[in-house]
C-alpha cells in the first residue's frame, strides 16, 4: 500500500471522533441497563425504525461497503449478485421469522427450540449453530478491520485489531445491548449519509447519465463487454446458484441478526423494522453500483493494482479521487464505524449464547441468579473479545479470511434455519431432529468448505481437495442436509412429542399471547415504551 | 422448564400454563388466522423465491443473455432483471405489512382474547389436561 507512507493524522482524528460518539451513547446506556432484558434484548422498548436502522448497521460490514463495492469495480456484474441475495434474503425473514422470533423467543435463537423441545440438549444444539457462525463471522471480520484500518491509517495490523475487539468489549460490557443498537444506528447513519454523498458525487464527475456509469466502467475495464455479464467472479454455473441459494436462507439463520427481533415491544415492531432495513439495505446495493462502476469509470484499470485482490481499497481510492484526503478520512472512520457495530453485534449474540444458554441452563440449571447471568455475560464477551483478537493477531493480516464470512452464511442456513423454521411450524419435530439437523448443518457446511477450492488454492487456482468437487459455496448441499437431518432425526428417534408445548408455541408464535414482556427501556430514561411493551403482557397476567 | 422459585424471572421464554393452549389452537378464531397468513405469505414465498432463482439460474448458466443490451447502450437485461428484485423485495414487503395490518392483526387479536378468556373464564377449560402439563413443566430437576 504505496499510498499511506505514515500515520494519517486526520483518518486518525475522525476515527477518534467516531469512538467518541458511541463512548458517550455507551455511558448513557450504561447508566439505564439494569436487568437481563435490558443487557440482552434493550429493554424491548426500541421503535420500528429504531431497530430497522439497527439491523441495517448489524447487517452491512466493511464486506458490504468495502468489499462488494470492491467486487464489483473489479469483476463488474458478479460483484452486484451478492447485493441481490443480502437484500432478498429480508423477505424470508420478513415472513418466516421476524415476528414468531418476537412472539415466541427471549434473549437468544436457543429459547424457540428450548420452549418445545428437551431444554439442555436443544440449547446445546442452538448454541453450537450460534457459537459456530459467529467465530466465522468475527475472525473474518477482525481481521479485515485489521488490515483495512492498517491500510487506511497506517497503524500497525495488531494494534488495529485490538483496537477493534477493545471498543466491542467496551461497549457491551459497559451498555449491552442498548449501547450496541444505538451504535449500530450511528453507523447505518453514517454508512447511509457517506453512500448518498459518493454516489452523488460520481454521478456529477461522469455528468449525470446513469448509464455513462455502465459505459464508461465497460471502456475502462480490460474485460470489455464481459465486464457488464456474469462469470468473472463466480465461475461455475453451479457456484452461483449455491451461492444464491447460502445468501437468501442465510440471514434468516444469523444470530446477531434474529437476537434484534428481541429488542422491539411487539411482532408489528418487529415487522416494521424488517421493512425500514429493506429500505435502507436496498437503497444502499443499489448504490454499491454506482460506486462499483463508478470506481472503474474513475480510476480505470490502473486502481486495480493498489485496491488489492479483493478491491477492499477501491472506495478509499475513490473517495481519495473525489474529494482528497479528508474526504478519504471520513470514508475510512466510516468504514471503522461499520465494523465496529458488527463485531459488537456479534460478540453480544454469543456472550448470549454463552452466558444464558451454555451457563445459565445447562451448567447452573436455572440456579443462578439473572444478576449472575448478566455478569457472565460481560465476561463471556471479554472471553469472547479476546479469544478473537488472539486469533486475528497471531493468524496475522495474511490469514485466508475469504472463504469465512460464506462459511458463516452456509452454517447459518444449514444449522440454525432449519431448526428454527421446523421448530416453529413442524408439529412432529422432536429434540433428536433439531439436534442432527444442527449437526448435520454445521458438520456438511464446514467440511465442505475445508474440502474447496477457496481453502486449497492450488497453483493450477483449480484447487480443491479433491479434483471432482469445485465447489466454493456449499449451499446447495449442506442445506438439504440441514433439513435431511432434522427429518431423519425426527423420524429415527422414539422421543415422546409434546403436544401441548407445540400449541402453545404454534398459537404463541402467530398471535404474541404470552410473548415475553420489555422494560420500557430507552436511552434517555424508562417509561415511554412500556406502553406497547405491557400490551403484550397484559393479554395474561403473570403467574 | 419454568422453574421460577429459584430465580426472580425464568430463564427462557416462560410458559402459561393458566391458557388452554390445545383448545386455543383447535378454535375457529385461530385457525381462521393461520389460514389467512398462509394464503398470504405461501404464494409470496413461492413468488420471490421462484423470481429470484429464475434470476440467479440465468446469471450462472445464461451469461451471455444477461449480457445482451436492453434498450439502450450501456443497459443490460441483467442489471434490469437485477433490479427488479429490488421493487420485487420492497413491494412485496410492503403489501405483507399492509395485509398484516388491516387483516392478520385484527384476526390475532381475536385469537388471543378467545384463548384468553376461555381460560379465565374456566368454562371450556380442560383443567386436567393444563394442571397435569404445568405440572411436568414446572418440576425441578
Amino acid at each position: 500500500m504505496t499510498w499511506v507512507a505514515s500515520v494519517n493524522t486526520t483518518a486518525l482524528a475522525i476515527f477518534a471522533v467516531v469512538v467518541g460518539i458511541t463512548l458517550v451513547v455507551t455511558y448513557f446506556a450504561s447508566k439505564r441497563v439494569a436487568t437481563a432484558t435490558d443487557f440482552w434484548a434493550a429493554g424491548r422498548g426500541l421503535t420500528g425504525p429504531q431497530n430497522g436502522f439497527a439491523i441495517a448497521g448489524d447487517y452491512m460490514s466493511a464486506a458490504s461497503f468495502l468489499g462488494i463495492a470492491g467486487l464489483i469495480f473489479l469483476f463488474g456484474f458478479d460483484g452486484f449478485l451478492y447485493s441481490v441475495g443480502f437484500l432478498v434474503a429480508f423477505l424470508t425473514v420478513l415472513f418466516l421469522l421476524a415476528e414468531r422470533m418476537r412472539n415466541s423467543g427471549k434473549f437468544t435463537i436457543a429459547d424457540v427450540l428450548a420452549f418445545r423441545l428437551k431444554e439442555e440438549p436443544a440449547r446445546a444444539a442452538a448454541a453450537l449453530g450460534t457459537l459456530t457462525v459467529v467465530a466465522f463471522y468475527l475472525i473474518a471480520q477482525m481481521v479485515g478491520a485489521g488490515v483495512l484500518i492498517e491500510g487506511l491509517v497506517g497503524i500497525d495490523f495488531w494494534l488495529a485489531v485490538v483496537l477493534t475487539g477493545a471498543f466491542m468489549v467496551i461497549y457491551i460490557v459497559a451498555g449491552g445491548m442498548l449501547a450496541t443498537s444505538w451504535v449500530q444506528i450511528i453507523k447505518a447513519f453514517l454508512l447511509m449519509s457517506a453512500a448518498i454523498v459518493m454516489t452523488i458525487w460520481v454521478l456529477a464527475k461522469i455528468g449525470w447519465n446513469p448509464l455513462d456509469l455502465f459505459r464508461d466502467a465497460r471502456a475502462k475495464s480490460a474485460e470489455g463487454e464481459a465486464y457488464l455479464k456474469p462469470g468473472l467472479f463466480l465461475a461455475t454455473p453451479i457456484d452461483t446458484v449455491s451461492l444464491g441459494l447460502g445468501l437468501v436462507l442465510g440471514t434468516a439463520g444469523l444470530p446477531h441478526i434474529l437476537m434484534r427481533f428481541f429488542t422491539v415491544p411487539d411482532a408489528k415492531a418487529a415487522r416494521s423494522s424488517v421493512m425500514w432495513a429493506m429500505v435502507l439495505i436496498g437503497a444502499f446495493y443499489v448504490m454499491t453500483t454506482a460506486l462499483g462502476f463508478g470506481a472503474r469509470a474513475i480510476l480505470g484499470q490502473a486502481g486495480e493494482e493498489s485496491a488489492g485482490a479483493t478491491g477492499n481499497f477501491a472506495m478509499p481510492l475513490l473517495a481519495d479521487e473525489l474529494g482528497g484526503d479528508f474526504f478519504e478520512a471520513i470514508i475510512a472512520g466510516v468504514a471503522f464505524a461499520t465494523i465496529l457495530a458488527v463485531v459488537a453485534g456479534l460478540v453480544i449474540s454469543a456472550s448470549g449464547a454463552v452466558a444464558h444458554d451454555i451457563w445459565s441452563n445447562i451448567v447452573r440449571r436455572d440456579r443462578d441468579s439473572e444478576h449472575e447471568e448478566v455478569w457472565v455475560a460481560k465476561i463471556a464477551a471479554l472471553a469472547i473479545g479476546a479469544i478473537a483478537i488472539g486469533i486475528a493477531v497471531i493468524g496475522g493480516s495474511g490469514l485466508n479470511v475469504s472463504f469465512m464470512v460464506g462459511l458463516a452464511f452456509a452454517v447459518a442456513a444449514s444449522a440454525n434455519f432449519p431448526a428454527l423454521l421446523l421448530a416453529l411450524t413442524w408439529r412432529r419435530f422432536n429434540t433428536t431432529g433439531a439436534i442432527t439437523g444442527v449437526l448435520f448443518g454445521v458438520i456438511s457446511s464446514v467440511a465442505l468448505v475445508i474440502v474447496s477450492p477457496t481453502v486449497w488454492p492450488g497453483p493450477d487456482s483449480e484447487g480443491g481437495l479433491f479434483s471432482w468437487y469445485d465447489l466454493a459455496n456449499p449451499g446447495i448441499i449442506s442445506i438439504p442436509l440441514g433439513f435431511i437431518g432434522c427429518w431423519l432425526g425426527t423420524m429415527l428417534s422414539t422421543e415422546k412429542v409434546t403436544e401441548r408445548t407445540f400449541d402453545e408455541l404454534y398459537v404463541r408464535s402467530e398471535t404474541g399471547l404470552g410473548a415475553e414482556a420489555g422494560t420500557g427501556l430507552t436511552l434517555t430514561g424508562r417509561g415511554r415504551g412500556t406502553r406497547a411493551a405491557t400490551a403484550a403482557t397484559s393479554v395474561i397476567p403473570h403467574p | 422448564m419454568a422453574r421460577t422459585e429459584s430465580r426472580e424471572t425464568p430463564a427462557g421464554s416462560a410458559h402459561h400454563p393458566e391458557i388452554d393452549w390445545v383448545a386455543a389452537e383447535k378454535s375457529p378464531q385461530f385457525r381462521d388466522l393461520v389460514a389467512k397468513k398462509r394464503a398470504f405469505v405461501m404464494p409470496a414465498t413461492a413468488f420471490f423465491l421462484v423470481w429470484y432463482f429464475g434470476f440467479i439460474i440465468l446469471a450462472g448458466y445464461a451469461p451471455d443473455f444477461m449480457g445482451r443490451e436492453f434498450i439502450t447502450d450501456g443497459l443490460t437485461v441483467g442489471y434490469v432483471l437485477a433490479l427488479t428484485q429490488f421493487v420485487m423485495t420492497w413491494v412485496l414487503g410492503w403489501l405483507y405489512l399492509r395485509r398484516a395490518d388491516r387483516v392478520f392483526d385484527p384476526l390475532a387479536a381475536r385469537a388471543a382474547e378467545h384463548a384468553r378468556e376461555a381460560g379465565a373464564g374456566g368454562a371450556r377449560f380442560d383443567r386436567t389436561a393444563s394442571t397435569g402439563r404445568g405440572t411436568e413443566e414446572v418440576t425441578p430437576r
